[in-house]
C-alpha cells in the first residue's frame, strides 16, 4: 500500500507551528477555569474538590477530569508553582499561559493517534477517503477556535471518542470501544447525549447474539458491566465513600440556566426564538397577545430566564421529551441492524438531537455532531451533500465566540481556508450513490453556503459601519438563525440518507 | 487530500482545463514532479494537487495559508513595546504617521528630529500619510499629534498590523506569484514545483519575522525589487526602471541591488548589440521616474511657501545652512524662490544618507563588526574606514556585476541580486541585521528557478535563511521574540527538510560525492555551532569583563556564513553565465566548494 500525502504526522507539525503562534491569543474565561482546577486538584485534598468555591468557576466536570488535572498540575509545579494557588485568581503570568496552551497541543496527540487508528482500520478505496477525513478533523477550525484560542481541552477527549469510536469497529475489541466510552463520560458529562447510541449498539452488537435478540451473550455482558462498574468505581467511589455524590450532580448538571445561552446554540430555539422575536413586531397586526414582562428580555436570554413574548415557553421536560423521541428513531434502526456504520449513524443523529433540541445547548456543543458526522461523510455523495451545510452553518456559528478584531481574520480566513480546501477534496474523493440523489438538496446546499458569504461580511463589516454599537443583537441573530437552518436543515437530509441506506 | 486519485465516479462538473499547460511543459519536468514520494515536507503537503489541480485553485489557498501565519505570528510583540522612553520601530512607523497626517509636507523631514525623524525617502512619507488617512478615519486619537507618541493601544496595533500584511498583499505577494510564474517557465520547471517553489519563498522565517512580528514594512520594498526583477524577466526594461526607481524611494537599502540593476539594463542595452535609443529611454523614464517622485515635495514646499507656512516653525531667525553641500550655498541665491525646494531636498538626502554614523551601528554579522573583534578598528580615522568599505565593496560586488554586464541573461538575475546584496551587506557602510534581508530574497527566489528545489540548492538557500534568522536572534531576544523565532524558523527548516530536523538533504545519490560531503562538513560546523550557541547564550553568563561574548560569538559566525554563501552565489553566477572557457569549469566549480 502506497503511502498517502501528507501524512497525519506532518499536518500534525505544521498545526502545531500555528497553535504555538497563536499563544499570545484571546482566551476566554475558560483558561482562568482550567487555572483553577489545576490549582485545587493540587492544593486541596480530594474531599474539597467539589466544595471549593474562592473562584465563582468552580470544579463542575466529572471526576476523571479532576484526576487528570491534578496529573497536569505535577508538571506545573515546576513551570510555575504561583498559577497553582487557590487564591490566584485570574493570574496568567507568561509561564502560565505557554504551559496551559501547551498542555492543549500535547493532549490533542491523543487525536493524532486515534485518527491515525481510524485511517489504519480502513481498507481499500476508502483509504484515501479516510484519510483526508482524518486529516479534516484534525485541522478542524473548531478545534482551532474552541481549544487553542477560546481554550479548552476537546481535542484529547474527542480522541477518546474517536479511539472508542474505531475500537467498535471490530467485535474483538468492542469491549475496549464500551469502555474508552466509560471513561470518557467520568472525564466530560456532555457525552452522555451519545450514550444511547452506544447503549443500543453496544447491547445488540456485543450483548445479544448476532443470530437472535433472545440469545444473551453472559460473558460479554459480565465483562462489559464489571468494566463499567470499576471505571465509574475509580471515578466516583472516592467520593461515593464521603457520601458526595449529590453535590457532584448538583454541580454537573445546573438546571438553573435558561433554554438558551446568552448567544443562541443554532438549534431548533434559535429559530423557535427568532419566530418569537418576528412574531412581537407583528403581533399587534394579526391579534395576538404579547406578554409585556418577555419584551425587556430580547435576545438577551441571559442565564436564568429566557421568556418567550408570543410563544408558549419551553420546559426543560419538553426538551428532554423532544431529544430522547429524536434519538430512539435513528436508534430503533441502528438495534435492528447494528452495523459499523448505522452505529457511526446513530451516534451522529444522537448528538445531533440533543443539540437541536437540547437545554442550554452551547455552541460548542456542533462538534458532537459534525466529528462523529465527519468519519463517515465521505462514504458516498448523499452523505456527502448532508454533511456540507453543516460544515458551514456549524463552523460559522462558532464565530461568535471571538469577538476580538486581533482574531477575526484568524478565525474567518482559517474556516474559509478549511471550507475550500476540504469540500474541494471531499468532492473528489466521495463516490456516487448507487441510489439517486433527493430532489433539490444538492441544490439547497449550494445555495445556502453561497449565502454564508454576504452573511459573514454583513456581521463583520457592513453592520458594524452602518449601526456602530447598537443593535449589537442583529448579527448574532442573524448567525445563529441562519446556522440553524443549516444545522436542521443537514439534520433532516442525513435522517434521509441515514434510513434510505 | 490525495486528489490526484483516479475517483471511481464520473465528477458531474469535469475538471478545468488547466492540466493541459503542466503537459505541455512535462518534457522538462524536475526530478520533484517524477519521484514517486515526496522529498520534503512541502512537496508532501502539495502532493495532492500534482497534475489536476488547477492554480487557481491552489493559489487561493496557498495565499491563505501563508497569511494565517503571518497574522498569528503578528499576534507576538513588536519592537518597542511598552519600551519608553524612545520605543521601537513600531513607534517609528507610527510616528510616521503621524507627522505626515497633521503637519505640512514642508515639515515632514524637518519636525522633531530627535523623536524618530522621518529619515526613509518620500515614498515611505506618501505610504505613511495613506495609512495615517485611514487609521484616522477609524480613531483619531492614535495620530494625534504629540498625544499619541508611545501609544500601545491594543487595536492600534491590530490596524498596524494591519497595514503591513495589506501593503504586502497588495505588493510583495503579487510580485513574487508573478516572479514565480516567469521564472519558472524561463528555466523550464514544472508549475507544481513552482507551486512548492512559491509556499517556501513567502514561508521564508527571516521576513516574516522582521515584517509581520518585529514591525517593518520591508516588503514593501522588496515587492518592488522583485516586481522590477519580474519585468526584466519579461523584457519590459522601462518597468523594470520603474519599479526600482519606486524601490529606491520607499526605502534607500535597495541601493544594495541598484548596481545589478544598472549592470543587467546597461548590458542588455550593449549586448548583442549597441542599443542607443533604447538606452536613453531606460534614462529618460528613470529621471522622469524619480522627479515623480520628489514632485509632491517640490509643489508642496512651493504651495506652503505660498500660503505663508515655515518649513522650519521651532527655528527663528535667519535660516541656518544647509546640512550638506554647503558649497552649494555660494552658487545659489538664498533669497531666491527656489532655494527653499533646494533646501528641502538637501535635508531629504542628508535624512536618507547619515553620512555622519560610525562604520557599524550595533553588532551585525558583516565583515568589518567580525574584524573589530580581531583588530579595534575604530581606533582608525572615520575617513580612512569610509574610503576602506567603499574600497572593499566595490571590490566584493565589481566581479558579479561585470559577469552580469556582459551576460545580460534573464535566468541569471537572483544569482546577480544575491551576490551584490550580498557584497554590500558583507563590506559596506552602516550596515543593520536586518538588511540581510535583501541577499537573502534573491537567493530565495532560486528556489523557483531550475532545479531550484533538488538537494544541492536547498542546502545553500536554506543555509543562508536559517544563518540569516539566526543572526538576527540578538535583536528578536530583546523583545521577547524567542518563541516566533523558534517557532517560524523550525517551520522552515522542517517544509524543506533541512536541519536541524532533517539531515537528508545533504546525502543524496549521484553528483558529486566529494563534494557533497565537503558541504555537509562546513554547513554540518555551521548548524552545530548555531546549536551549541543557543544552548551557552541560554544557560551561560558571559564574564563581566565581556558582557557581549554571546552576540560577538554570534557576529563572528554569521559574517564567516555569509561569506560562503557570497562565494556560493558569485560561483554560481560565473558557472552559469559560461563566461569562462569550459575548461575552467572542473577546477574552478572545486575551488568555490572550499
Amino acid at each position: 500500500m502506497t503511502e498517502i500525502y501528507p501524512s497525519l504526522a506532518q499536518c500534525a507539525v505544521v498545526a502545531a507551528a500555528l497553535k504555538i503562534l497563536l499563544f499570545p491569543a484571546y482566551k476566554s474565561t475558560d483558561f482562568e477555569v482550567h487555572r483553577n482546577w489545576l490549582a485545587i486538584t493540587n492544593t486541596l485534598p480530594l474531599w474539597e474538590w467539589y466544595y471549593e468555591k474562592t473562584s465563582e468557576w468552580t470544579l463542575d466536570y466529572p471526576p476523571l477530569f479532576a484526576y487528570f488535572e491534578w496529573t497536569v498540575s505535577q508538571v506545573a509545579k515546576l513551570v510555575d508553582p504561583a498559577m497553582l494557588k487557590v487564591y490566584n485568581v485570574e493570574y496568567e503570568s507568561w509561564q502560565t499561559v505557554y504551559f496551559q496552551r501547551f498542555t492543549v497541543i500535547i493532549t490533542e496527540l491523543l487525536l493524532v493517534y486515534a485518527l491515525q487508528m481510524f485511517v489504519d482500520s480502513s481498507h481499500g478505496a476508502s483509504k484515501r477517503a479516510a484519510h483526508a477525513a482524518a486529516i479534516s478533523i484534525l485541522l478542524s477550525p473548531g478545534l482551532l477556535i474552541i481549544d487553542h484560542i477560546h481554550f479548552q481541552y476537546n481535542g484529547c477527549m474527542y480522541g477518546i471518542l474517536i479511539a472508542s469510536l474505531v475500537l467498535a469497529r471490530n467485535k474483538s475489541t468492542m469491549l475496549w470501544s464500551g469502555l474508552l466510552f466509560a471513561a470518557l463520560l467520568c472525564m466530560k458529562h456532555i457525552y452522555l447525549y451519545l450514550a444511547p447510541a452506544y447503549f443500543v449498539f453496544l447491547l445488540r452488537a456485543y450483548c445479544l447474539s448476532p443470530k437472535s435478540i433472545f440469545r444473551i451473550q453472559f460473558l460479554n455482558c459480565v465483562k462489559l458491566g464489571a468494566g463499567i462498574a470499576a471505571i465509574f468505581g475509580t471515578a466516583f467511589g472516592p467520593f461515593a465513600l464521603k457520601g458526595q455524590i449529590p453535590q457532584i450532580f448538583s454541580r454537573l448538571f445546573p438546571f438553573s440556566r435558561g433554554l438558551c445561552h446568552a448567544y443562541w446554540a443554532p438549534n431548533v430555539w434559535a429559530m423557535y426564538s427568532f419566530i418569537d422575536r418576528v412574531l412581537i413586531v407583528l403581533a399587534p397586526r394579526i391579534g395576538l397577545s404579547v406578554k409585556e414582562g418577555a419584551l425587556q428580555s430580547v435576545t438577551r436570554g441571559l442565564v436564568g430566564d429566557t421568556s418567550f413574548a408570543v410563544l408558549p415557553d419551553v420546559t426543560p421536560r419538553v426538551c428532554f421529551a423532544l431529544t430522547l423521541v429524536f434519538q430512539a428513531i435513528p436508534l430503533l434502526k441502528l438495534f435492528s441492524q447494528a452495523t459499523w456504520d448505522n452505529f457511526i449513524g446513530a451516534v451522529t443523529l444522537c448528538g445531533y438531537a440533543s443539540f437541536l433540541f437540547g437545554w442550554h445547548v452551547h455552541e460548542k456543543a456542533v462538534l458532537l455532531v459534525i466529528i462523529p458526522f465527519s468519519l463517515i461523510a465521505l462514504r458516498d455523495r448523499r452523505y456527502l451533500g448532508a454533511f456540507r451545510p453543516l460544515a458551514v452553518a456549524g463552523h460559522v456559528s462558532l464565530f461568535p465566540l471571538l469577538f476580538t478584531p486581533a482574531e477575526f481574520p484568524i478565525k474567518t480566513v482559517y474556516t474559509v481556508f478549511w471550507l475550500i480546501l476540504f469540500l474541494m477534496a471531499f468532492d473528489r474523493l466521495a463516490p456516487a450513490s448507487s441510489r439517486a440523489r433527493f430532489f433539490l438538496f444538492d441544490r439547497f446546499s449550494t445555495m445556502y453556503i453561497t449565502i454564508s458569504i454576504p452573511l459573514i461580511v454583513y456581521c463583520s463589516l457592513v453592520h458594524g459601519v452602518v449601526f456602530g454599537k447598537s443593535y449589537e443583537f442583529l448579527p448574532l441573530m442573524f448567525t445563529s438563525s441562519y446556522s440553524a437552518i443549516g444545522v436542521v436543515g443537514s439534520w433532516v437530509g442525513f435522517m434521509v440518507v441515514y434510513f434510505t441506506s | 487530500m490525495a486528489r490526484s486519485s483516479p475517483s471511481p465516479h464520473k465528477p458531474r462538473r469535469k475538471p478545468k482545463q488547466a492540466g493541459y499547460a503542466t503537459s505541455s511543459l512535462s518534457n522538462v519536468s524536475t526530478v520533484e514532479t517524477m519521484a514517486r514520494t515526496p522529498a520534503f515536507p512541502l512537496a508532501a503537503f502539495l502532493w495532492p494537487a500534482r497534475g489536476t489541480v488547477s492554480q487557481w485553485e491552489l493559489l487561493p489557498l496557498i495565499l491563505m495559508a501563508v497569511g494565517l501565519f503571518r497574522w498569528a505570528a503578528g499576534l507576538w510583540g513588536y519592537s518597542g513595546f511598552e519600551k519608553p522612553p524612545i520605543f521601537g520601530d513600531y513607534e517609528a512607523q507610527r510616528h510616521w504617521m503621524e507627522i505626515t497626517t497633521q503637519l505640512p509636507i514642508s515639515q515632514w523631514y524637518f519636525h522633531d528630529l530627535q523623536w524618530w525623524g522621518l529619515d526613509y525617502p518620500p515614498l515611505t512619507a506618501y505610504h505613511s500619510w495613506l495609512c495615517g488617512k485611514i487609521g484616522s478615519l477609524i480613531d483619531p486619537s492614535w495620530f494625534a499629534l504629540f498625544s499619541s507618541r508611545g501609544s500601545h493601544d491594543p487595536t492600534l496595533k491590530v490596524f498596524m498590523r494591519a497595514t503591513v500584511i495589506v501593503s504586502e498583499y497588495l505588493i510583495y505577494v503579487p510580485a513574487v506569484v508573478v516572479f514565480v510564474r516567469r521564472y519558472s517557465r524561463l528555466s523550464g520547471v514544472a508549475n507544481w514545483s513552482a507551486s512548492v517553489a512559491l509556499v517556501a519563498i513567502l514561508m521564508q522565517p527571516a521576513t516574516i519575522l522582521i515584517d509581520h512580528v518585529h514591525f517593518q514594512y520591508n516588503t514593501v520594498m522588496l515587492g518592488l525589487v522583485v516586481a522590477s526583477m519580474s519585468s526584466m524577466l519579461a523584457g519590459r526594461n522601462l518597468w523594470a526602471a520603474v519599479f526600482f526607481v519606486a524601490a529606491l524611494g520607499f526605502k534607500q537599502m535597495a541601493l544594495y541591488y541598484a548596481f545589478s540593476v544598472f549592470a543587467y539594463l546597461l548590458g542588455s542595452c550593449v549586448f548583442p548589440r549597441i542599443n542607443l535609443p533604447r538606452l536613453i529611454a531606460i534614462a529618460a523614464v528613470t529621471a522622469v521616474s524619480f522627479v515623480i517622485l520628489i514632485l509632491p515635495f517640490v509643489i508642496g514646499t512651493l504651495s506652503d511657501l505660498k500660503s505663508g507656512i515655515d518649513s522650519r516653525p521651532d527655528i527663528d531667525g535667519p535660516r541656518p545652512p544647509l546640512p550638506l553641500f554647503q558649497g552649494l550655498a555660494d552658487y545659489l541665491d538664498t533669497e531666491a524662490f527656489y532655494y527653499p525646494v533646494v533646501e528641502q531636498l538637501v535635508q531629504m538626502v542628508h535624512r536618507i544618507f547619515p553620512f555622519a554614523r560610525g562604520l557599524f551601528e550595533d553588532k551585525v554579522a558583516n565583515f568589518w563588526c567580525a574584524l573589530n573583534v580581531l583588530v579595534k578598528i575604530n581606533k582608525y580615522p572615520a575617513e580612512l574606514l569610509q574610503r576602506g568599505a567603499l574600497l572593499a565593496t566595490l571590490a566584493s560586488i565589481i566581479p558579479p556585476n561585470l559577469v552580469l554586464f556582459f551576460r545580460p541573461r534573464r535566468e541569471l538575475l537572483p544569482l546577480a541580486f544575491a551576490s551584490t546584496a550580498w557584497g554590500f551587506f558583507l563590506f559596506s557602510y552602516q550596515v543593520h541585521e536586518k538588511s540581510v534581508l535583501l541577499p537573502l530574497m534573491p537567493m530565495t527566489l532560486l528556489l523557483a528557478g531550475s532545479h531550484g528545489l533538488n538537494k544541492n540548492n536547498r542546502t545553500w538557500v536554506g543555509f543562508a535563511n536559517i544563518l540569516g534568522c539566526w543572526t538576527m536572534f540578538p535583536l528578536l531576544q530583546r523583545v521577547d521574540l524567542a518563541m516566533p523565532y523558534t517557532v517560524l524558523t523550525l517551520l522552515w527548516a522542517y517544509l524543506l527538510g533541512l536541519p536541524p530536523t532533517s539531515l537528508g538533504v545533504y546525502f543524496h545519490e549521484g553528483g558529486n560525492t566529494w563534494s557533497q560531503w565537503v558541504t555537509a562538513f562546513i554547513h554540518g560546523a555551521f548548524y552545530l555551532a548555531m546549536a551549541l550557541w543557543h544552548v551557552l547564550a541560554q544557560s551561560v553568563r558571559p564574564p563581566p569583563d565581556k558582557p557581549d561574548l554571546w552576540v560577538v560569538a554570534n557576529v563572528g559566525i554569521g559574517a564567516a556564513g555569509f561569506s560562503l554563501c557570497y562565494l556560493w552565489c558569485v560561483g554560481r553566477l560565473v558557472v552559469q553565465s559560461e563566461i569562462l572557457p569550459r575548461s575552467w569549469f572542473g577546477k574552478k566549480d572545486k575551488a568555490k566548494t572550499q
